[in-house]
């Protein structure tokens, strides 16, 4: 029995180092386009390659500075001026309100292919208040007992009657940072921060969202459903893998027309 | 013609008569005399004792006094009586008295000594102590004012019209009056009678005392019937419980049976009446039943004792050597009793579904999921049946734990392909688990409590005829539990409040939430009478995994507002089912079962977030934002089975089938008006027939069958022809192969939400992009086998086409944020090669197994090639080894599987969003082309037996166990999957890891 044993080990063995594979990690060139069309500034884009997984990978000849980019809105074709690192801009083409572009270009034997428009301006942007009175808070001191409240959070609101997809931004515009409360051993927060993409037609900022005092911004997106869409779950997870969804044909990346519209907002210390 | 007609006639003429006279002669030859005291003595008298089995040393029997006409001796009386014919009386002690004449007091003097000479001191009482008396002139009122009502059970007087004819003139029959009292034959009171017990080992004495419980030969003399039909029942002796898929074989042949669902079964050609049969199921003695021309041939009871000497089994894939049963004919199936799975270390709970993963064939490394791979199959290709009622859901715990409770289950069959056409609807393999019945004689309760649950069962038999037992089990948040659950929970923690950016929790009341898993299983058997069996068994389980927080900011608002917000993350799913069914033997050849079934699967998921807001003046405001799935499948089935046996060699199943699906399906998100809603109803109706044909001496087993079935939403038939043959070489070595087609017509799709703990749904084929996915099988094996070890080699083949694959897109343009469903459709093969060596018996035994194997699949939407399935593991080697030491069982199992292949990006890109903060993509490009490093674990455990009795005592009733066990003994690294993530313009790739190593310890208590 012991000698069956040996011999089914030693066949194992053979087997098992005999048959293992070579792992293979494909790789297709494909450029990725990052473009806000914003009414009012040039039309400009930037085009990267995608960061390889395995280092032995081969480039497509073509030079990402330069492509031959086409862009055409109602019947006007304008092709795009290289910048370098990939930026390419146009001084002839003012992104305009409403209007629509589509762009083009060759990479890697295919042509690269995207649209967008750009939204409307958003309409009736209203806030709740100008100022809010936040007091200081020091982590290391115990929080204080009664006698003081929060303030109402600030409430966003603007017309919406498409359910059309917002997003709102908030920004500290202050050159030096004034901390509401220390963040101890925690790294500080930006000086800006969102809410999620929303296809109401209001939100509000509460007061414990600020991490700063000053003047603050207060800017109102209004974006297309295929940008609303980079927010929504990715998987980073090998369970689950699939390419990421991008209105951009041979390619990947966004290229997206928004408008927006901007309030502000001071935070003060409240004594 | 004719002279074979006459040959024939002069047989059946001749028989009968050959014994008759052989018989009487046996008779006569075997009475023995005695003289009770000596001449002189009031009480000298000649008897006669006659044991029909010629054992004449045992007293643990029934005693028949019989006393004939007055005057008469001992030897007339002898040739008159016709009682030692009966066979009912085949185990009694006849004791022929004189009738000495004169007053009944003198007649009847003295018996009470002889009685107690007889019986030792009537040492198993007076309970089957009988007297018949042939005399006009004895009255009953004699017999009562003289004791002797006392000293016998039945007193039956009978007159005598004539002198020689002995008439039946009581108006009770004597198989009546002199019904044997089973029960008072043993010494130890009947309540310890019930349950396992320890025996001492190394000690002759107790292995004796074990034998004499044992049947043994009692009857010596020719055979009376040839070649005729037995059926019965095979029980476990101390509960009462039939047995499922026993096997009983005839010694020394090949002609055997197994046992159906209800235990039942048909020998159609047993040589002879004194035949010897070897039952055998596992974790039982291997009993030897010496048949005698006395026993019933109809109905015959075999009662087996669970396994309790040196000898153990755990699993079995075929039995021992000595003889050739009828069960290793059987291809591709593997049995296991779940009484023993204790001994198999696990993860804090014995599970069924992990120790098949155990077996060669069928895929080891899936710490996530209950559901087995069978043969490069998928769980859903896996026919789950719990007493006849379809399971599709099988993981509690995000597939840690099985959703069968081992308390509430009998025996698991795996089919693991080429299976019958009685099973259908799974492309790859069928799991039959028959639940426990309850205990027949006694009131049982046990529990078990692991740092995992609680687990209480009780079995109420109510009377004879009525027998129920109901489990339940439910987990509490100790260490393992929250160590699984922290596994799945901590990133999606951090998405709960990363929305907010506020500082997390400072002012925040945070109240956890609780989840847990619960299953409670019931069964009711009603046994009216031998010929029916009614039975309703109920199968209820569910998951609640929350992961929901709630923030309160009230507290340090005086009086401006409040503010709420409820994170829910809950996931509940789980299945409800229920069958009733109606088991009736039509007559000694037709057995059949009726099924009626209704299973429920269903998984919610709400993963929303809710705020609320209150402003000074009340107002309060409340926003969503999340997503809500919900999966609710119903099965509403009937099914009713035959087995007719038409002869000998030539047994066969047919029966019928229909199923009403109802399977919906919704996905919501909030923020959007973007909703599937699905909702399917089809039927699926069929028949079946096979037939089991027995050929040259029993040697060959072939099993051809036809599946048909018919399905409304693609309105078409669907046939599946399917065979399978087994060649018994000699008596150790068989060949086997099967082949055959299988169709299934409900899918389950795996959506890949790997936060959401059920990960699936299930849909129906037969729309347009969800064609019926069909398998074709082909399996060859071989099995060697000896008294103590088994070894085993198959291979299979199986191509598989219209697999589906479901992706849930979101699909992004300009104009809308589109939910898209994909279904794509591909095929597929897997082909491999198990090898299984088996030690099945001694102190120390277990198994060793390896399986070769690969799973491909081929979708146009992936690649124009093959690439590995999912599921595809090439090498996986398993031990398990089980030692047993006094009160100790040890055991240890060891697994090596090579890595399953994962998509692994081919490139990334990062987004700079307008908020300023970036955000991480990844592309693919080949469908798993990379491979996860190899997994290997080993797990051990060690049981302590609980004893009840005293230390010296020989034999001593278990009560329950100790437990401890390691999972993950030398805390091995194993990956589950990799994430990525991109720094410093690099992908970095991060593993997640299986479970470390986890200790557990389990109390195991029961009545008996």
């Amino acid at each position: 029995m012991k000698s069956n044993i040996i011999i089914l080990l030693t066949v194992f063995t053979f087997v098992v180092s005999a048959c293992e594979k070579e792992n293979t990690i494909q790789f297709t060139d494909t450029p990725i386009l990052e473009a806000y069309l914003k009414p009012g500034d040039y039309l400009n884009l930037k085009i990267s390659r995608q960061i390889p997984f395995v280092s032995d990978i081969v480039y497509s000849a073509d030079d990402i500075n330069k492509l031959e980019i086409t862009v055409t809105s109602g019947n006007k074709t304008e092709v795009l001026q290289a910048l370098g690192c990939g930026l390419y801009i146009d001084s002839n083409l003012i992104v305009t309100e409403r209007a629509s572009y589509e762009l083009r270009f060759m990479f890697n034997g295919k042509q690269v292919y995207a649209y967008t428009y750009v939204p409307g301006k958003p309409a009736n942007f209203t806030q709740s208040a100008t100022s809010i009175s936040i007091p200081r808070m020091d982590s290391t001191s115990s929080p204080p007992t009664g006698g003081f409240s929060m303030p109402e959070p600030v409430a966003l609101t603007w017309d919406n009657p498409d359910k059309s997809y917002y997003i709102v931004v908030i920004e500290n515009m202050e050159t030096s940072l004034d901390a509401i409360h220390d963040f101890g051993d925690n790294e500080a927060p930006k000086n800006m921060f969102r809410e999620a993409p929303t296809t109401s037609a209001g939100i509000e900022i509460r007061s414990m969202q600020f991490q700063y005092y000053g003047k603050h911004r207060l800017i109102l997106y209004h974006v297309l459903p295929d940008y609303a869409s980079l927010y929504k779950e990715n998987s980073n997870s090998s369970q689950n893998l699939t390419n990421p969804s991008t209105s951009i044909s041979n390619g990947y990346g966004i290229f997206t027309g928004l408008n927006t519209d901007t309030l502000y907002l001071n935070v003060v210390e409240s004594k | 013609m004719l002279k074979k007609f006459v040959s024939s006639s002069l047989c059946f003429l001749l028989f009968p008569s050959v014994f008759l006279v052989l018989n009487l002669q046996i008779a006569k030859s075997q009475y023995h005399e005695f003289d009770f005291n000596t001449k002189g003595n009031v009480c000298y008298f000649q008897y006669l004792k006659y044991a029909p089995n010629i054992e004449y040393s045992s007293i643990k029997r029934p005693f028949l006094f019989i006393m004939g006409a007055p005057n008469e001796n001992v030897y007339q009386m002898f040739d008159k009586d016709t009682l030692r014919m009966q066979h009912q009386f085949s185990n009694y002690l006849f004791v022929y008295l004189p009738n000495r004449g004169g007053n009944t007091k003198e007649k009847l003097q003295c018996l009470d000594g002889l009685g107690s000479l007889l019986s030792y001191n009537y040492m198993y009482g007076h309970a089957n102590f009988f007297f018949q008396i042939y005399d006009n002139e004895i009255t009953e009122s004699e017999i009562h004012s003289l004791g002797y009502d006392y000293l016998f059970k039945s007193v039956r007087i009978n007159r005598i019209n004539t002198g020689s004819i002995l008439q039946d003139t009581t108006h009770i029959s004597a198989m009546d009056a002199f019904k044997e009292t089973v029960i008072n034959y043993d010494p130890l009171p009947d309540d310890d009678d019930i349950g396992t017990f320890y025996h001492e080992e190394a000690n002759n004495e107790g292995a004796d005392e074990i034998k004499d419980n044992k049947p043994i030969k009692i009857y010596f003399g020719p055979p009376q019937k040839y070649n005729y039909m037995l059926n019965g029942m095979v029980y476990d002796k101390s509960s009462g419980e039939a047995l499922p898929f026993a096997t009983v074989l005839v010694k020394g042949t090949l002609i055997g049976a197994s046992t159906n669902a209800d235990g039942y079964f048909t020998i159609p050609r047993v040589p002879n009446d004194t035949s010897v049969l070897i039952v055998q199921y596992i974790g039982y003695e291997r009993t030897e039943i010496y048949l005698t021309p006395f026993d019933l041939k109809q109905n015959f009871k075999i009662e087996i004792s669970q396994n309790t000497q040196n000898l153990r089994q755990v699993i079995i894939t075929a039995k021992k050597g000595d003889v050739v049963l009828a069960e290793k004919t059987e291809v591709n199936t593997i049995k296991m009793s779940p009484r023993k799975l204790e001994q198999i270390p696990n993860l804090g709970e014995r599970d069924i579904m992990r120790s098949f993963q155990l077996m060669p064939g069928i895929s080891a490394a899936n710490e996530s999921s209950s559901g087995l791979y069978v043969r490069g199959g998928t769980p859903d290709q896996n026919l789950v049946l719990y007493d006849g009622l379809t399971i599709y859901h099988v993981d509690h715990l995000y597939g840690f734990f099985s959703a069968f409770n081992s308390n509430a289950i009998k025996d698991v069959q795996l089919f693991k392909g080429g299976f019958e056409s009685r099973f259908g609807g799974r492309l790859s393999s069928v799991t039959e688990i028959t639940a426990k019945d309850g205990n027949q004689k006694k009131f049982n309760i046990g529990g078990d409590l692991s740092l995992l649950s609680m687990n209480m069962f009780v079995e109420i038999p109510v009377g004879e005829k009525f027998t129920s037992i109901i489990t339940y089990r439910r987990s509490y948040k100790g260490p393992i539990y929250d160590k699984l659950f922290s596994k799945f929970n901590t990133s999606s923690v951090k998405t709960t409040f990363s929305g907010g950016g506020g500082p997390e929790g400072r002012f925040m009341e945070q109240t956890e939430a609780t989840s847990y898993f619960y299953d409670l299983n019931g069964k009711f058997t009603y046994r009216p009478n031998n010929k029916d069996i009614l039975s309703l068994s109920i199968f209820s389980g569910t998951d609640k995994l929350d992961n929901s927080s709630s923030i309160d900011a009230s507290s340090f608002s005086s009086s401006a507002q409040n503010m709420g917000m409820n994170s829910t993350d809950l996931t509940k799913y789980g299945n409800f089912g229920t069958s009733f069914k109606w088991s009736r033997k039509c007559n000694a050849k037709l057995y059949g079962n009726t099924v009626l079934s209704y299973s429920n699967y269903f998984s919610e998921r709400n993963r929303t977030q809710e705020r609320t807001l209150t402003n000074s003046s009340g107002e309060s405001v409340t926003t969503n934002d999340g997503i809500l799935e919900n999966n609710d499948l119903r099965d509403y089935s009937l099914r009713s089975d035959y087995q007719w046996d038409v002869l000998g060699f030539y047994q066969l199943q047919f029966g019928g089938f229909a199923t009403h699906y109802d399977i919906k399906y919704t996905y919501a998100q909030s923020d959007t008006a973007n909703i599937l809603d699905r909702r399917n109803y089809s039927i699926l109706a069929g028949v079946y027939m096979q037939t089991k044909v027995k050929l040259f001496k029993d040697k060959l087993q072939l099993i051809p069958g036809i599946r048909y079935s018919y399905y409304k939403t693609t309105l078409k038939p669907y046939f599946e022809p399917r065979t399978s043959l087994a060649y018994n070489i000699t008596d150790k070595f068989t060949i086997k192969a099967s082949t055959g087609k299988y169709y299934q017509f409900a899918n389950r799709v795996t959506r890949e939400d790997i936060m959401s703990g059920s990960k699936d749904f299930w849909v129906l084929s037969g729309e347009k992009s969800i064609p019926v996915s069909s398998s074709i099988h082909y399996t060859a094996g071989l099995a060697y086998e000896t008294t103590d070890y088994l070894l085993s080699a198959e291979t299979y083949y199986k191509k598989t086409d219209n697999l589906t694959e479901y992706s849930l897109r979101i699909n992004a343009n300009p104009m809308q944020v589109n939910i898209d469903e994909n279904f794509y459709t591909g095929s597929g093969y897997s082909k491999g090669i198990e090898l299984l060596v088996q030690k099945k018996e001694g102190k120390f035994n277990g198994w060793m197994s390896y399986t070769l194997g690969k799973a491909m699949n081929k979708f146009d939407v992936y690649s124009d090639t093959y690439f590995p399935a999912n599921q595809d593991v090439n090498h996986e080697f398993k031990i398990v080894a089980l030692y047993k030491y006094k009160r100790w069982d040890f055991s240890a199992t060891w697994i090596y599987a090579s890595g399953k292949p994962y998509t692994a990006p081919s490139g990334a890109y990062t987004i700079t969003l307008l908020d300023g903060t970036t955000k991480d993509y990844f592309t693919v490009t080949s469908k798993n082309g990379v491979r996860l490093p190899a997994y290997n674990r080993c797990d051990i455990s060690v049981n302590f037996k609980l004893l009840r009795g005293e230390k010296a005592d020989k034999k001593r009733k278990e009560f329950g166990y100790i437990g401890f066990s390691i999972f993950n003994l030398y805390n091995q690294t194993n990956v589950w999957y990799k994430q990525f993530s991109i720094v410093d313009s690099k992908i970095l790739e991060t593993n997640v890891n299986y479970l470390g190593i986890t200790p557990n310890i389990t109390l195991s208590l029961k009545l008996r």
